[in-house]
């Protein structure tokens, strides 16, 4: 099946199966692999992305579920080489590891910023809570986000 | 001994690069390792490249775990770096025709002090690189920590950028799928390799021995092809190793100490399987060709993989090419490359690039998980509030790679087994000792003791996480002092400072006691504070928690303080990091984790049948301190700072309500079971 999707501010054209999780649209078909899979259960929310400015989990979306709203993934959160308040207070707060959810983590705190500039460090918590972190980075996002809203 | 050569490279534009056989997935070895030679050198860290785990180019390396990176690889770091500084002194002394005393080495240059004549690092090494052999006794810089925090080298982990192993994209790559039995060593009766086939896109269905995998264009393709297979399942055989015995520690005279205390407890602790639960499962990509092979891998041990994938290809290892990309971190788990080595036995089936990608369930049903631990404590104290006897005995499964479950798609006989490595033949009590026995005598100085281990395989796949046997042993070692604390009416920071003079540990304990505010902390009313420490190799660790606990027994970890020696810190904010992180990681396994499990089936396959700790659960802050001394040599500290805290955690349960829980993890049900006395 053809699917017309809004990635990153362009139309993408899709020629896959129906059903086909978002996720593997993006990593697989349109190269775009800064979204990571960790469990296909929408559980751990490394793989999310923005659909119309909202936090969704791309490995429990199916690409028909999501053709013609706007997508933004984690390559498509920078203007040119100018990072995102939120991409650069992780870098300024060291608020990462291994990095493997640092792309759901930034895309869900940039919506919450957008959604709450200034959120209270329990909205924080509540909106970045679908993303676990094993490396234990929690406290340094906090601050990141605290950071970017300032 | 080693080679400058091997570890360093003069470029022609002034830049450094740096040579390491450790793996970086996320302990921050891209940003101290540039640090380490640059204090040497005399150069600003980011002119320092590091090449990492690629093993056509670094030196052999045994693996990255121990927490010895920095203490060891970075040491060999830094005295090729002070060798090659000595050289180039020497260099520009012969060329100026000054003495290299009078030569100051600042900014990727030579200066002399006498009449400011400059040579460029790229003069000197032009046409005539820096070699030779490492002196044993070179001499060294006194690090001091004068490189700025700069922002962590990361940018490309920010922006998505960043090219982890499950991005690799090779053509004609295809995807592949292993099955997982839930009862680790099942041995496969039969499976439908017909209705495998049948399946849209399939290349291949390879089944050797109880190895049953399938092979397509698409990855879904391989998943609906992998549970065509209906694979049926007899149960694993009895384990074939027997168990290892070691005596820890066995003073003379422990009865008679025993007979003679004032006061004698005893207690029982139990801790768990943990499961490492990275957030990217197990992954791997392999080009096995008719004469060479490539392999990617979430791997921990570089050489021992490549190796491995070697005996699988029948090829010579230096035909066989490992290359590293970004890695999800896997606290000990990676020692183990269970998809890189899947891949390669299938790629070698159908002769074509493959992926291997783990689900969650086959990470939760095939990863080597923590080890159960049984402690048997028993101690007494005499009337001056002395511990004069001390016995426990411990029984838990192995952590290692000795006689711990190989992956199961590992070739039957490895060209080298990893950790052991060029050293080889060592004896299996020593190495239970020194990994499931890590830290199982206590560091302090007690009266007569016997430590005693018993290592024997469990029906779950057990090996490395973070520390090994360090944080179930110190779990029941510092829970247990702080019985003896309570049970002889002294203090805890007082007992266990009464029991060392050690300089290191009584001044982390010290440190962390004033900075938590220890005397003046709210107690009781459902808020309380505990303290627990380690000596874990050469890094000293106090720390201080409070929690809160709630009417039905609910823990919540408020708030950290950590006091810390590690030596001399390179990189003190990605210190800071790997503390909080060590801290952030324990608190999940002492609070929420257990992995479920019945007659050697692991129950579940999701993040809802095994959780870990989430933003909800991290406490308000973890204060951390360095109490080092910049001229002690760096040791490690991606596991020591995780060691204290369930210990710490537990007393401190115990202080806000008075339930004693010695089994992990101090869950609602645990605190209440543990007040009623059930």
């Amino acid at each position: 099946m053809r699917y017309l999707l809004q990635v990153n501010g362009g139309p993408r054209e899709v020629d896959v199966p129906a059903g086909t999780p978002l996720l593997a649209v993006l990593r697989d078909t349109l190269g775009l692999t800064g979204a990571r899979f960790g469990c296909g259960h929408g559980a751990c929310g490394a793989c999310v992305v923005l659909a119309e400015g909202a936090p969704i989990p791309a490995c429990t979306t199916a690409v028909e579920d999501v053709a013609g709203r706007a997508i933004v993934t984690i390559e498509g959160l920078a203007r040119g080489d100018e990072l995102h308040p939120v991409q650069r207070a992780f870098l300024q707060e060291g608020a990462l590891q291994c990095g493997y959810c640092t792309s759901g983590m930034i895309l869900a705190g940039a919506a919450l910023l957008q959604r709450v500039p200034s959120p209270s460090e329990d909205q924080i918590r509540e909106a970045l809570a679908p993303h676990l972190c094993r490396c234990g980075v929690y406290l340094r996002a906090i601050r990141a986000i605290q950071r970017a809203a300032r | 001994m080693s080679r400058v050569e091997e570890r360093l490279r003069f470029e022609i534009d002034g830049s450094v690069t740096a040579l390491s056989g450790k793996m970086e997935y996320g302990q921050g070895l891209r940003a101290a390792y540039p640090r380490i030679v640059a204090e040497e050198l005399g150069i600003a860290p980011s002119r320092v490249r590091v090449v990492l785990g690629d093993t056509d180019v670094v030196p052999w390396d045994m693996g990255t775990f121990g927490s010895m990176s920095v203490e060891m690889d970075g040491r060999e770091l830094r005295r090729a770096a002070a060798f090659a500084r000595s050289e180039l002194l020497a260099r520009a002394a012969s060329r100026l025709a000054t003495q290299a005393t009078e030569l100051d080495i600042e900014d990727g240059a030579v200066t002399s002090r006498l009449d400011g004549r400059t040579l460029t690092f790229t003069q000197l090494v032009a046409g005539e690189p820096v070699t030779g052999e490492v002196p044993e006794d070179v001499p060294l810089a006194v690090p001091t920590p004068t490189c700025p925090d700069g922002p962590a080298d990361s940018v490309d982990l920010v922006t998505g950028r960043a090219q982890f192993v499950a991005d690799v994209r090779l053509p004609g790559m295809l995807h592949g799928r292993v099955l997982h039995p839930a009862v680790h060593g099942a041995r496969l009766r039969s499976v439908d390799r017909d209705a495998a086939l049948a399946e849209a896109g399939v290349v291949a269905v390879v089944v050797e021995g109880d190895f049953a995998g399938v092979v397509a264009e698409r990855h879904g393709q391989a998943l609906r092809a992998l549970r065509a297979q209906q694979p049926q399942w007899d149960p694993p055989l009895p384990p074939q190793a027997p168990g290892t015995d070691a005596v820890l520690r066995s003073d003379a005279g422990v009865d008679e100490a025993f007979g003679g205390a004032a006061t004698r407890i005893a207690a029982r602790y139990f801790t768990p399987h943990v499961a490492s639960a990275p957030i990217g499962p197990s992954v791997g990509v392999a080009d096995v060709r008719a004469d060479e092979a490539f392999v990617y891998g979430s791997t921990q041990v570089p050489f021992g993989l490549r190796d491995a994938v070697a005996a699988i290809a029948k090829l010579p290892v230096e035909r066989v090419h490992f290359r590293p990309r970004a890695m999800s971190g896997g606290y000990g788990r990676h020692g183990s490359s269970d998809a890189a080595l899947e891949a390669a036995r299938l790629s070698a089936a159908v002769r074509r690039p493959v992926l291997v990608q783990w689900s969650r369930a086959d990470e939760l049903h095939g990863a080597p998980h923590r080890a159960q631990m049984e402690a048997a404590m028993e101690g007494g104290v005499d009337a001056t509030g002395r511990i004069v006897a001390w016995r426990s005995e411990i029984s838990t499964n192995p952590y290692g790679y000795a006689g711990a479950a190989a992956a199961r798609s590992a070739p039957a006989r490895p060209a080298r087994p990893a950790a052991m490595g060029r050293a080889g033949g060592w004896d299996p009590t020593q190495m239970v000792a020194m990994m499931a026995g890590r830290n199982a005598v206590p560091p302090y100085e007690l009266g007569a003791a016997e430590v005693r281990l018993h290592v024997t395989p469990g029906r779950v796949r057990t090996g490395a996480l973070r520390s090994l046997g360090a944080s179930p042993n110190v779990f029941a070692i510092e829970s247990f002092v702080d019985e003896l604390a309570r049970a002889a009416s002294v203090d805890p920071f007082e007992l266990r400072l009464r029991h060392t003079s050690d300089a290191r540990l009584r001044r982390v304990l010290e440190v962390v006691r004033e900075r938590s505010g220890w005397a003046h902390a709210r107690r009781g009313q459902g808020r309380g504070v505990g303290v627990a420490c380690v000596v874990y190799r050469a890094t000293y660790v106090a720390e201080v928690v409070e929690v809160s606990v709630a009417a039905d027994g609910e823990v919540r970890l408020e708030r950290v303080w950590c006091a810390v020696d590690a030596g001399h810190i390179v990189h003190p904010d990605g210190a800071r990091n790997q503390v909080e992180g060590a801290v952030q990681m324990a608190a999940s396994w002492t609070l929420i984790e257990e992995l479920p499990h019945r007659d050697g089936e692991v129950l579940g396959e999701t993040w809802e049948d095994y959780p870990i700790a989430t933003f909800r659960d991290a406490p308000r802050a973890i204060d951390v301190v360095f109490t080092g001394d910049d001229r002690t040599p760096s040791s490690g500290l991606g596991e020591p700072p995780a060691v204290p805290t369930g210990p710490a955690i537990a007393n401190a349960v115990f202080d806000a309500c008075g339930a004693r829980v010695r089994r992990l993890p101090i869950r609602a049900a645990a605190v209440r079971r543990a007040l009623t006395g059930g």
